[in-house]
């Protein structure tokens, strides 16, 4: 059983403040399992993972990595070895602006008041060099709609979608919860909560343009330590996040996943495009690490555990992937 | 050096002896297999069914995987459709401006104007995509096809023979079939209006004429091609194209669906209890 | 086109005519003329260029050579089996009337009075001797309420599947309208114009599950001779047997042979039904059958047929696509409104 933060907010009350003044905390903390008590059935100790792991703490910068070769290990079809646990390591979705600065316009009182503009990370766009996205003015106007609607919203089109556990889509997944990457001859498995999505790596042609998806329609191919993805038939409607910023069905998605040649992090680094919402096309950026068996579990990053066998060596498995199944308001957990 | 990583979906990857071991292992079983069996070529027409006369034999029971009776043309999921690529070559087909029209409220009304929930006759090509099974008695002289759905039955005449003189308009068209090597190709048409290409609204005159080609890929696999004219409904001729599979779980048959009798069966026959 | 449609309803309403006069002939004892009016009727429906106008129908017989079970002689087909394949019809009459063939709807006005019995076919029934189906009580009360309830049903189990076109099932299907009879390795497929069955000659496939039940039954056949030998299960026996009301449930089975004359030419279908919760001894139904294979007895019942248009010499038939619900209607209205 797990809570998700993902959460259906229709009325202000006492109680939905401290519930969310909570959850917009927990990036912040030492401890990151604070927030979200996972109900993990008790495990045979394995290993040292549960007890002596790192504590995690989410980053204010971090490092580029440039894109060249890749030194570390390959699977047998040449494709670089990256497969396991990713996540971010900023924050989540609250605002895509300045990820750690809370949801805009959050009429809860902030636990600890926020510091200095530059002491949190970055703006998840990282070029225009300003950080804002190069919203077309009717855009920009809807954005900031949508931060006002947010807490009080009166219209569905105010809802975060992610409230209701639709799939995150693209770039949201990748600062949701963590996600798996499996990799295969001809595909690359990104494994969401919510959602997954194929990265075709034959070079098939995209689905026809009419077909729009949450997921959107990926097709990759890697250039050394970088796997480069052309996304298409995105649907737009997952939005980005809290800070309600989107791009619309006739957007169109150059990602870059550049790899550490240890293996440990990668950058996300794509280019948004869409001249219906757009002045100019934008960067995106978003780094992730790599979670292993020495890292204790996350309700958030990491849900995971080690699994019980007859061998000495540590396997991590996976928690059952949901959402819907278990939704509802915080702490709340799914009615049916 | 490298951290250790297992997880779920890792494939256990083996030391560098056991992968030597294993692609030498693996070469000889290529070699081997390669000797003793006959060429694998999945176009090699000699190992298809075949009727004494040397024609293709098509019989069997036949179901595509398509999404295509959903709807032909590309499209996401709806509440009662799942998503599809559709089957159209080019992705749209090309409809007259008043036609489109018509095509349109065929869509908004189809959860009751879809001719094909009266459940007796699917129509052409309908019957060949939609997502229940049909069998092909096939003989020298004809082709039979039943589909599992409603209860009209299609002969494919391959005796060489014509379109009659004074045809009707028939639910099934009239079907006229030549073999070009191995490929049996149908003229069908003489068609009423009254079916529907798809679940979506997507539809016909009785001007429809259907040009069919069926062909194995395989055995086991048919790729039927068709291109459709109707010049009171389309701009030009577009085609489509599915791929068949054969049913070949054991002791398969067709079980009878016939919709049409739901409403009023549970009426028959007289029980001692009843009334 | 609306005019071929228009010729589909006339041949349809000539059709529905047809068997209403072919119900009231067989009442005038050894009448085989069509009245006048019908006759017009008839040659307007179907001017169709290959075959000629006139087209008489057969007459019903009233009575049949009983066809011996044994060696088969004729044709085979590659397989081995007998080759039987062609159209075919009963040369009795409708579904009518069961135990009666020729006497008309039970309970309906006649326009001349009914003869003696003996100088009509005799019952469906050949096994017991007196042609009465043996039903238990409970099913004889049944069978008797439908025939009141026919006339004027207020309760939908008393309309007869067949004029909403459900499918003919078994044994009704043998003698409604004519039908095809197909051939291949491994099957012999029955047409009708409202279903099909499919005989599996593959007798190692198991009957379909037992709970599932069907209008046209599940059938495994096989050849023993000149008798295709068919055991029928997973009947849902919803079609009933006519409009004299006879049923079977979805309990019976039935045992069929089917026997064929070395020349091709005609068949008996002696059909063995058994139900211990309908009736109180398992009883036989035969009906005789011809074969068709020319398109001048075409008459809208029996066969719906033309010659094909080829540049050959050889003379094919070939019959008009099946159809029921397609063109159904009251009588004389032809085509469904919707």
């Amino acid at each position: 059983m797990k809570n998700n933060v993902s959460h259906l907010k229709l009325k202000l009350s006492i109680k939905s403040l401290v519930i969310l003044a909570i959850t917009t905390v927990p990036m912040f903390a030492t401890s990151a399992d604070d927030a979200k008590t996972k109900e993990v059935k008790p495990q045979e100790p394995v290993a040292a993972q549960q007890a002596d792991g790192p504590s995690y703490r989410n980053e204010a910068s971090f490092p580029k990595i440039a894109s060249g070769k890749w030194t570390g290990p390959k699977l047998a079809d040449g494709q670089p070895d990256i497969s396991g646990h990713w996540s971010n390591t900023i924050a989540n979705h609250n605002n895509f602006t300045d990820p750690q600065g809370g949801i805009p316009n959050d009429p809860a009182p902030r636990r600890t008041p926020l510091g200095k503009r530059e002491d949190r990370a970055p703006s998840r766009v990282s070029d225009p060099a300003d950080g804002q996205v190069p919203f077309q003015p009717w855009a920009l106007e809807e954005v900031k709609k949508f931060q006002v609607g947010f807490h009080n919203p009166t219209e569905p089109k105010f809802i975060e979608p992610l409230a209701r556990c639709a799939p995150g889509g693209v770039p949201k997944s990748f600062y949701w919860h963590g996600y798996e990457i499996a990799q295969y001859p001809g595909y690359v498995l990104f494994v969401f909560n919510n959602g997954t999505r194929i990265i075709h790596l034959d070079g098939k042609p995209h689905l026809p343009e009419k077909i729009k998806l949450w997921n959107a329609d990926s097709r990759g191919h890697w250039e050394g330590n970088t796997l480069v993805v052309d996304v298409k038939n995105h649907n737009g409607k997952a939005l980005f996040g809290r800070s309600g910023e989107f791009i619309s069905e006739n957007g169109t998605i150059q990602e870059k996943y550049i790899f550490s040649n240890d293996g440990k992090r990668y950058n996300y680094e794509a280019v948004f495009t869409d001249p219906t919402v757009y002045t100019r096309p934008f960067t995106v950026t978003i780094p992730a690490r790599l979670w292993t068996y020495e890292d204790k579990p996350n309700g958030w990053h990491f849900e995971a555990r080690l699994a019980k066998h007859a061998g000495k060596e540590p396997i991590v498995e996976r928690e059952e992937r949901i959402c819907a199944e278990n939704n509802g308001g915080f702490g709340l957990g799914a009615r049916k | 050096m490298n951290t250790l990583r297992f997880n779920t979906l890792q494939r256990y990857r083996p030391t560098r002896f056991k992968k030597v071991g294993s692609a030498l292992l693996l070469l000889i079983a290529v070699f081997t297999f390669s000797l003793v069996t006959p060429s694998a070529d999945a176009h090699d027409n000699t190992k298809i069914p075949r009727l004494a006369n040397g024609k293709p034999d098509f019989s069997g029971i036949w179901q595509t995987t398509s999404a295509a009776d959903y709807d032909l043309e590309p499209h996401s999921n709806r509440k009662d459709a799942p998503p599809g690529p559709g089957i159209v070559e080019g992705g749209e087909i090309p409809y007259l401006p008043k036609a489109l029209a018509q095509r349109k409220k065929n869509f908004e009304n189809r959860a009751t104007d879809d001719p094909a929930l009266k459940g007796y006759t699917l129509g052409v090509p309908r019957a060949v995509y939609y997502p229940e099974p049909f069998q092909i008695f096939q003989r020298a002289r004809d082709l039979t096809v039943i589909p599992q759905f409603g209860h009209s039955v299609r002969t494919i005449h391959t005796n060489n023979t014509e379109h009659p003189e004074d045809p009707n308009d028939w639910w099934l068209g009239d079907s006229r079939a030549k073999w070009e090597g191995d490929t049996l190709v149908v003229d069908a048409k003489h068609f009423n209006d009254k079916t529907w290409l798809d679940r979506s609204g997507n539809f016909h005159s009785d001007a429809l004429q259907v040009v069919e080609r069926w062909k194995f890929i395989d055995p086991n696999t048919i790729e039927y091609k068709a291109t459709l004219t109707d010049e009171q409904v389309f701009s030009k001729p577009w085609n489509i194209s599915v791929i068949l599979h054969r049913h070949r779980e054991k002791n398969f048959q067709l079980i009878e669906d016939y919709r049409y009798t739901l409403d009023y069966d549970q009426y028959y026959p007289p029980k001692p209890d009843q009334k | 086109m609306n005019s071929n449609l228009g010729k589909r309803q006339r041949a349809f309403s000539t059709l529905i005519l047809g068997a209403l006069i072919s119900a009231s002939l067989v009442s005038v004892a050894a009448d085989e003329n069509i009245t006048p009016a019908a006759q017009e009727k008839k040659s307007a429906a179907k001017p169709v260029e290959t075959t000629p106008p006139a087209q008489t129908r057969r007459p019903r017989e009233k009575s049949f050579p009983k066809i011996p079970t044994g060696k088969w002689t004729g044709p085979r087909l590659a397989d081995g089996q007998p080759d039987v394949s062609g159209f075919w019809s009963n040369t009795i009459g409708n579904h009518g009337n069961l135990t009666d063939p020729q006497g008309g709807v039970i309970g309906e006005a006649r326009r001349t009075p009914l003869g003696p019995r003996e100088q009509r076919a005799p019952s469906r029934v050949s096994d017991p001797a007196d042609g009465q189906f043996p039903f238990q009580p409970w099913a004889l009360a049944k069978v008797k309420e439908f025939q009141i309830g026919f006339h004027n049903p207020t309760y939908p189990g008393h309309v007869e599947p067949n004029a909403r076109c459900a499918p003919g099932g078994v044994p009704k299907s043998l003698y409604w309208h004519g039908y095809d009879v197909l051939q291949y390795p491994d099957y012999v497929v029955f047409v009708f114009d409202n279903g099909s069955r499919i005989i599996h000659l593959d007798e190692n496939k198991p009957h379909l599950p037992e709970k599932l039940k069907l209008w046209n039954g599940d059938s495994r056949g096989h050849w023993e001779g000149n008798t295709l030998v068919v055991d029928v299960k997973n009947h849902n026996g919803k079609a009933l047997f006519g409009r004299s009301g006879e049923f079977i449930s979805e309990n019976g089975t039935i045992q069929e042979k089917y026997i064929f004359a070395n020349d091709g030419t005609r068949y008996n279908y002696e059909g063995t039904f058994t139900d211990p919760t309908v009736y109180t001894r398992p009883f036989t139904i035969t009906i005789p059958a011809i074969k068709y294979t020319r398109a001048e007895e075409t008459d809208g019942w029996n066969l719906e047929a033309r010659w094909a248009k080829h540049a050959g010499k050889t003379q094919i038939l070939e019959h008009d696509e099946r159809i029921c619900h397609e063109n159904n209607g009251g009588f004389g209205l032809g085509s469904a409104q919707k």
